[in-house]
């Protein structure tokens, strides 16, 4: 055993994925918009116009974390084989960025459910792509 | 019978000089071994392999596609990548890829590299020892 740490060599030649984590899961954008779902939803319930207001500055900050999230699953996970098996991956990323910048600045419930449902094409995706295989950490 | 000798030394000078480049480059390429770490490279080069890399090999050659390279991580310099040569593009940088597309991160994500990244050629596994033998 001493002979082999003698003759390990001493620099590592990396063969894996990212130096971040490469940890791709859909499922953070959908959090972040679920809750601005909520919130839409706890505003037009309100009367409070300072707990209204809470709640629009709330679902303001979690559709900008939606829209990151969509975008790492976009730019950082997907890659030009996943777009050979589905031609429509760009369009749908991008009208899910859109979406989650449209909620943003919404009170509509309909747009929120929209942008779960694009979320939702997303993890169709990277499910038929081997996504959770290659991402996540077996437990 | 001052030949003899005479022909024994050519003998030896020759041996030596047809030796002297093999070994320089196998005494180079020891120096020069990486661990390998991940399983982007697979099958063939797998986490863990220890390998043992030219670092002269592209000072005189340009890497072909199909080619092994040891190059830096245009993303952090000081990180070691091993990948293979995809496609040498018309601008001279070249397209990097890992054997296993789904576990790998390289030119796909970052784009081509420069040729004055790669840092040798890894050609032989010693490790381990009943894999050990030339990859490529």
């Amino acid at each position: 055993m001493d002979l082999r740490r003698a003759l390990a060599p001493s620099r590592t030649a990396h063969a894996h994925c990212d130096i971040p984590c490469g940890i791709y899961d859909p499922a953070q954008a959908r959090i972040e918009a679920e809750s601005c779902y909520r919130m839409i939803e706890k505003y037009h319930a309100s009367s409070d116009e300072v707990f209204r207001a809470r709640c629009l500055s709330v679902k303001e900050a979690r559709a900008e974390e939606t829209k990151h999230h969509i975008d790492v699953m976009w730019h950082d996970y997907f890659k030009p084989e996943h777009l050979e098996k589905y031609p429509d991956l760009h369009d749908v990323c991008w009208k899910a960025a859109k979406q989650a910048s449209l909620v943003k600045r919404t009170v509509d419930l309909e747009e929120a459910k929209k942008l779960l449902a694009l979320i939702d094409r997303i993890d169709e995706m990277w499910k038929g792509t081997n996504g959770p295989a290659a991402t996540r950490m077996p437990a | 019978m001052r030949r003899l000798p005479l022909l024994l030394v050519a003998i030896v000078l020759v041996a030596a000089a047809a030796l002297a480049r093999p070994v320089r480059r196998l005494v180079r390429s020891w120096e020069a071994r990486v661990a390998v770490a991940g399983g982007s490279m697979a099958p063939g080069i797998q986490d863990g392999d220890w390998l043992l890399v030219d670092p002269d090999a592209w000072r005189t050659d340009a890497p072909v596609p199909g080619d092994l390279v040891l190059l830096a991580d245009p993303r952090l310099p000081e990180r070691l990548l091993v990948k293979r040569v995809h496609a040498r593009l018309p601008d001279g940088t070249l397209d990097v890829r890992g054997d296993a597309p789904d576990a790998s991160t390289d030119s796909r994500t970052f784009g081509p590299v420069e040729p004055g990244s790669l840092l040798g050629r890894p050609w032989l596994r010693v490790v381990p020892l009943r894999r050990a033998g030339r990859v490529r």
